[in-house]
């Protein structure tokens, strides 16, 4: 049986991302959006206990690898000034199954 | 007197005289013959001699009564009760190593293409008794004569695929693995659809080989792309709010790795291989690895009383997947070394250099318990690891209670924000 006492801080967890923004324009109403948020995130929760259609076999972990020291380096070539992004766009370093274009 | 036997005698007539040196091929026909690359042939030979005739004997008594015991892992004789088990192929085929030297692709005779043209009926003459005896090796590998009950196994390689390299026998019997389904299922009785929890037996569970291609292989990936390394944070002030703003370095990075990975499993069925949401195939994926060091030289008497599953895809097939999974491999070797990057690295370009690979085809046990929903089709497997034990599964759920929990939860919430703000107004 999934035990709710347990699931609502794992509710509370994956909502803090999404309501922080909104607690620094100092404004209580994005206090109202907890209901749907934690309504959609039990829901997904819940579901992915069940069916676990998130898992597969983790090859990169599970297999016996052995590798040589990482070769290679950079190289500065841009600087940004000002920017209210706070990470890459399109940050993929730890998305090692994301296929990116090939070369050779 | 003595003579030269570096000297033969020369006779008048040479034979007819040479024929002329081949003119040299064109550039097409090079060019059709580089691309068309050596066909990959059997390099390991994995073949067990000693049942080519398709008895199984005891070794102590002679009887074919023989199955596997999964309390022990071992063979037994159901006659005098001897247990034995075939030679871990792991030292047998020197599999454990020399994955660096490795050139090209190396396949082991079980893992060879299979043949379309190759029925999958094959017939044994008894040695028992002279009948003649068919296996359908689509579904099987022994079938008992109807004459004299002899066992008959289909142990030689036959060129369909059916007959792998090696087999990793059971480990977890069968009680052991209901336990840990029924376990699995009543953590999710909750929110289960009825008709499930209704019809849930795990008593059906099914003791399947299902065949898997076991990969050596060394590698060279290359990857390229962009990281940015945070240099200023700070805060300005627009009207009532906050606002953060970043600065940061802009940096090309690069980076290769050379590895090698050892017993790297991929499904030899395109029906298992094919992990897409019309399926619960990634449960089945999910319970990898086996520890495939223990699999045992190819015996079809380690099948009895189980079912198994015939591989349909061949070693070329699984070569793009392959790449694949190397190039994912290298990018987590990577990953360590770019904490300097701290707003993140997105890659853009990679590439993978495979030095060689070795290809081996195994059986390997899988406890299977499968329900299919009525209302959508479904197929939903609980599968158990018959050597770690360890479990995964797929339980439909009942969308309504699921809906009512969610409501509850968001309400409740809400409740507790409204009497927030009331408080705070």
């Amino acid at each position: 049986m999934i035990d709710l006492a347990q699931t609502l801080p794992q509710v509370l967890a994956q909502l803090a991302p999404v309501l922080v923004p909104f607690a620094a324009e100092d404004s209580p109403v994005w206090l109202l959006l907890a209901g749907p948020l934690g309504g959609g995130a039990t829901y997904w929760l819940i579901y992915r206990y069940y069916r676990n259609t998130d898992k597969s076999h983790e090859f990169e972990r599970d297999t016996l690898i052995s590798a040589k020291p990482v070769q290679g380096g950079e190289t500065r070539v841009d600087h940004i000034s000002r920017t209210r992004d706070k990470d890459i766009d399109g940050d993929n370093s730890s998305r090692h199954r994301q296929r990116v274009r090939r070369i050779h | 007197m003595t003579q030269d036997p570096a000297e033969p005698p020369r006779s008048a007539y040479d034979g007819p005289p040479p024929p002329p040196p081949p003119s040299p091929p064109s550039l097409e026909e090079e060019l059709a013959a580089a691309k068309a690359g050596p066909e990959p042939t059997p390099s390991i030979e994995t073949v067990n001699e000693s049942l080519r005739d398709g008895l199984n004997r005891c070794p102590k008594c002679g009887s074919t009564d023989v199955q596997l015991r999964a309390s022990t892992g071992q063979l037994v004789c159901l006659f005098c009760r001897h247990e034995w088990q075939e030679e871990r192929v792991e030292e047998d085929f020197g599999l454990g190593h020399g994955i660096e030297e490795l050139e090209g692709t190396v396949i082991a005779s079980g893992a060879a293409d299979i043949r379309a043209d190759v029925s999958d009926v094959v017939t044994f003459k008894c040695g028992g008794c002279g009948a003649e005896v068919s296996v359908d090796t689509s579904s099987a590998m022994n079938a008992r004569c109807h004459w004299c009950r002899h066992t008959l196994n289909v142990n030689e390689q036959i060129p369909n695929g059916a007959v792998p390299d090696a087999v990793l026998p059971f480990k977890l019997t069968k009680d052991e693995a209901i336990a840990r389904i029924r376990d699995f299922a009543g953590k999710r009785r909750l929110f289960a659809l009825g008709r499930f929890k209704q019809e849930f037996v795990p008593d059906n569970v099914l003791g399947v080989y299902l065949p898997y291609l076991v990969i050596d292989a060394h590698a060279e990936s290359e990857y390229r792309g962009v990281g940015e390394v945070q240099t200023r944070r700070w805060t300005e002030k627009q009207g009532d709010n906050n606002v953060t703003y970043y600065a940061a370095d802009v940096y090309q990075v690069e980076r290769q790795v050379k590895y090698t990975v050892d017993d790297l499993t991929m499904e030899g069925s395109a029906d298992r291989a094919n992990i897409a949401k019309e399926n619960t195939n990634n449960i089945i994926n999910t319970i990898l690895p086996f520890d495939t060091k223990n699999a045992v030289r190819w015996n079809a008497s380690y099948l009895v009383g189980f079912n198994s599953e015939k591989r349909d895809l061949n070693v070329a097939e699984l070569k793009p997947k392959l790449e694949d999974q190397l190039l994912s491999i290298g990018r987590s070797q990577v990953s360590g070394s770019l904490r300097k990057f701290d707003r993140g690295v997105r890659w853009e370009q990679e590439s993978i250099a495979v030095g060689g690979s070795r290809w081996v085809a195994m059986y390997l046990p899988v406890w299977l318990y499968s329900y299919q929903q009525q209302s959508n089709g479904l197929l939903h497997y609980i599968a158990v690891n018959a050597r770690t034990g360890e479990t995964m599964g797929s339980v439909p759920v009942s969308h309504p209670k699921l809906l009512l929990a969610s409501i509850t939860v968001g309400t409740v919430l809400e409740g507790i924000a409204a009497a927030l703000l009331v408080a705070s107004a």
